[in-house]
C-alpha cells in the first residue's frame, strides 16, 4: 500500500509514525512531501528559539535519521502542486509524480499576508516557519513593530522584548488576542504587557509600511511609528489551491467527514488545513491548534488502516504564556458564542480573587467556554472536564449543600470546583461522619 | 503502551491524614530539601471537612499534556511515567492547565514544570510509598491490579447507587482517579 502525504508538520508526522507503529504487518510504503528543507520541527516553539530561551536543535521533533530508520521516504523542498484524483497521482513542482493508494492532505496553512504597501520591504519578517524565524532570530535591530496580536504575535513580541529591542503590538480589533479571550480578560493582559513595557495598540489599522528599501516605519491611522524590524502575524489561511486541483470541496478549509476523509476517495485531511466540527457545540470550526493536528492525523492513521475510527470534533484550548503573565483559554469566548446562540443565552460568571481571574461562559447552565489568568488557571482542566461531560452548573450550585457535606460521595474534583467558583463549605450540611462524632460526645 | 510490569501509584484517599510526609519524601528524593513547594505529589486540603487527597500525575494513557506541550518537551519514559524534560520547557503551564487533575506543578528553582517520575533510578521504588507506609494511603501496584482494583470500585459503585463503598481489609478502597 502506497500512502502519500503532502506536508511534514506536525499533522503528516503523527500520520507517517502511527502508521508505522500499528501497521507493523502491513507492507505500507510512506512518503512524506515537504515544501520545505527541513525535517519536522514545531511551529509552536519557534518564538522561543527566536527569543534565544532554546536552542535551535529544540524545535526539531525529528531528525533525518528518524525518517531512515523508520523507512519513510522524506522528499524535501518539493512542493506538491496537482493531484490527478482519478489517475491517484500526485505532481509535484520539479515534476516528479507519485501515485498514492491513500493520500493525505497535511499541509497546513500559510501566513496571511495583508495587502498594505511595504509588506516586500527588508526587515518585514514573521515567525510560521523554520526558516522566517531564523532570519528573524540573526536580524540585528532595535526597534520592532509586530503587526497582529494572535498567539503567535504576542509570543514573537515577548521573544524580541528578550532580545532586546522596544516592541510595539498593533492589533486592528478592539483588544489583543481577540480569538483567544473575551475584553476583560484581554484588557488585564494587555495592561501586563504594558508593564513589561511592550506597547499595545487596539482598534488601530496599520495603513502602510514605509522605507526606501528596509523599513524606517510603521504608518497607522493613528500614528507614524519608526522602526527596523516589522513582524507580521496575521494569522494563518488554510491552505486550499492544492485540494482543490483534486476537486475536494472547501469552505474555509478543507471539508472532511467525521473519519477526516474529503469527499473525493481516498484522499484524506488532517491539521490546520481542515474545517471539521467542534466537539462541544457541533458547528463548523476551525482551531488550528497543536492538539486538534494530532487527534485529526491519528484518526487519518487509523482509517488508513482499515479501522472505522471516529473524530470527536475539535476544541480550542490555547495558553497564553509571556513574561511573568499566565493565563488559560478553552472553549467558547463571548464572540466565538455568538455564532452558536444569541448573546443573551449566554451567562457568564466571572470570579476575581487575590489568586487570581476566572471567567465562565455558561449556556443554559453549561459551560461552553472559559479564560483564567493566574493561580485559578491551575485548575482549567477540572472545568474543561465539566465543558467535556455536559454538566449542569446551575445543578451544581443546587447541590453544593449536598457536595460539600463531609461524607459525600462527589470525587474531590467536585469540592475544589466549589472552591473555584467560590462556593462556601459553610453551607453544607452536617454528613454521616458529623452525625457519628455527636454520636460520640453524647 | 505495553502492559508488561508496568507499575502505577494507586492513591486511596481514605486513608490519607494529611501528614504530607509524601511531599517531604518526594522533595528529599528530587532536590535534597524538605518543602512541599518541592514535591511532585501535592496534598489537596479540604480542612472543614478534614479531607485529605493526595494528588500526583497518573500518566494518562492518552495524556493531554503530552499534545498541547508547545516545546515537545513532555514525554512518556520507558516505565510509563509522563515527565517533562527541563531543557525544552519554557514554563508556559500549558499542560498543567490542561490537566483534568492540575497535576504537574512548578518547580520553584528554575519556573519550569515537574511531575511524577516514579522513582524508577532508585531500586526501593517511590519514596511516597515508603513514606506512607503507615497509612497506607498510596501504593505502588502492577497496572493490571489497579484497573482490577478500580473495576471493582465502579462495580461496587454501581450497586450501592453511587454511595461511598464500605472499607475492607486489604482493599485498596475507592480510588476517584478513574
Amino acid at each position: 500500500m502506497k500512502v502519500v502525504i503532502v506536508g511534514n508538520g506536525i499533522a503528516g508526522n503523527e500520520v507517517a509514525s502511527y502508521l508505522r507503529e500499528h501497521g507493523k504487518d502491513k507492507d505500507i510504503d510512506i512518503t512524506i512531501l515537504s515544501a520545505e528543507k527541513f525535517p519536522e520541527y514545531d511551529p509552536c516553539s519557534l518564538p522561543y528559539f527566536v527569543g534565544g530561551e532554546v536552542d535551535r536543535n529544540v524545535v526539531f521533533r525529528k531528525s533525518l535519521d528518524h525518517y531512515k530508520k523508520n523507512r519513510i521516504n522524506l522528499v524535501l523542498d518539493n512542493k506538491a502542486v496537482s493531484i490527478d484524483s482519478n489517475a491517484k497521482k500526485v505532481t509535484t513542482e520539479k515534476g516528479d509524480v507519485f501515485p498514492y493508494d491513500s493520500l493525505v492532505l497535511a499541509h497546513g496553512g500559510s501566513l496571511f499576508i495583508p495587502p498594505i504597501p511595504g509588506v516586500n520591504l527588508d526587515g518585514v519578517l514573521s515567525c510560521k516557519v523554520l526558516a522566517e524565524a531564523d532570519k528573524l532570530a540573526r536580524h540585528k535591530g532595535t526597534k520592532a513593530v509586530v503587526i497582529g496580536s494572535g498567539a503567535i504575535g504576542i509570543e514573537a513580541a515577548e521573544a524580541l522584548k528578550l532580545k532586546g529591542y522596544q516592541v510595539t503590538i498593533i492589533e486592528l480589533l478592539d483588544w489583543i488576542m481577540p480569538t483567544l479571550f473575551c475584553e476583560g480578560a484581554a484588557r488585564f493582559l494587555e495592561d501586563e504587557m504594558r508593564g513589561y513595557g511592550i506597547e499595545v495598540y487596539t482598534s488601530e489599522k496599520v495603513l502602510s509600511i514605509q522605507g526606501d528599501g528596509s523599513v524606517e516605519s510603521v504608518k497607522t491611522d493613528k500614528r507614524v511609528i519608526p522602526c527596523d524590524t516589522v513582524v507580521i502575524a496575521t494569522g494563518v489561511v488554510p491552505g486550499r489551491p492544492l485540494a482543490e486541483t483534486a476537486g475536494v470541496a472547501c469552505d474555509r478549509g478543507v471539508l472532511v467527514n467525521d473519519q477526516m476523509l474529503t469527499n473525493v476517495d481516498d484522499i484524506y485531511a488532517c491539521g490546520d488545513c481542515v474545517q471539521t466540527y467542534d466537539a462541544c457545540t457541533g458547528e463548523g470550526c476551525m482551531y488550528q491548534l497543536k492538539h486538534n493536528a494530532i487527534e485529526q492525523a491519528r484518526i487519518v492513521a487509523r482509517n488508513i488502516l482499515g479501522e472505522k475510527a471516529q473524530y470527536r470534533g475539535a476544541y480550542p484550548f490555547a495558553r497564553a504564556h509571556y513574561f511573568d503573565t499566565h493565563a488559560v483559554t478553552f472553549g467558547k469566548t463571548m464572540k466565538g458564542a455568538e455564532r452558536i446562540c444569541t448573546l443573551d443565552q449566554v451567562e457568564v460568571l466571572e470570579r476575581s480573587t487575590i489568586n487570581g481571574y476566572l471567567r465562565l461562559l455558561l449556556k443554559e447552565g453549561k459551560i461552553i467556554g472559559g479564560q483564567a489568568i493566574g493561580k485559578m488557571a491551575d485548575y482549567a482542566g477540572l472545568l474543561m472536564g465539566c465543558m467535556w461531560r455536559g454538566e449542569d452548573l446551575h445543578e451544581f450550585i443546587e447541590n453544593w449543600p449536598k457536595i460539600a457535606e463531609l461524607d459525600s460521595p462527589y470525587p474531590w474534583q467536585a469540592r475544589k470546583l466549589g472552591q473555584l467558583l467560590g462556593l462556601s463549605s459553610l453551607d453544607a450540611k452536617p454528613g454521616k461522619g458529623l452525625e457519628r462524632v455527636y454520636a460520640i460526645l453524647k | 503502551m505495553a502492559l508488561k510490569e508496568e507499575k502505577v501509584l494507586v492513591i486511596d484517599p481514605d486513608k490519607c491524614t494529611g501528614c504530607h510526609s509524601c511531599e517531604m519524601a518526594c522533595s528529599i528524593k528530587h532536590f535534597g530539601k524538605c518543602h512541599s513547594y518541592f514535591s511532585r505529589i501535592r496534598i489537596q486540603e479540604f480542612r472543614d471537612v478534614n479531607t485529605f487527597i493526595p494528588v500526583t500525575c497518573q500518566a494518562c494513557e492518552d495524556a493531554p499534556c503530552l499534545k498541547v506541550c508547545p516545546m515537545n518537551a513532555r514525554v512518556r519514559l520507558e516505565s510509563g511515567a509522563v515527565v517533562t524534560d527541563e531543557d525544552k520547557c519554557i514554563g508556559c503551564r500549558a499542560c498543567i492547565y490542561s490537566c483534568p487533575f492540575g497535576a504537574p506543578v512548578i518547580n520553584p528553582d528554575n519556573g519550569k514544570t515537574m511531575s511524577c517520575d516514579l522513582c524508577m533510578d532508585d531500586p526501593i521504588g517511590p519514596w511516597c510509598v515508603k513514606a506512607c507506609t503507615m497509612q497506607q494511603a498510596i501504593k505502588f501496584v502492577r497496572a493490571q491490579d489497579a484497573a482490577r482494583a478500580k473495576g471493582r470500585d465502579m462495580a461496587k459503585l454501581l450497586a450501592e447507587d453511587y454511595m461511598p463503598p464500605k472499607q475492607e481489609e486489604g482493599d485498596f478502597g475507592f480510588s476517584f482517579s478513574v
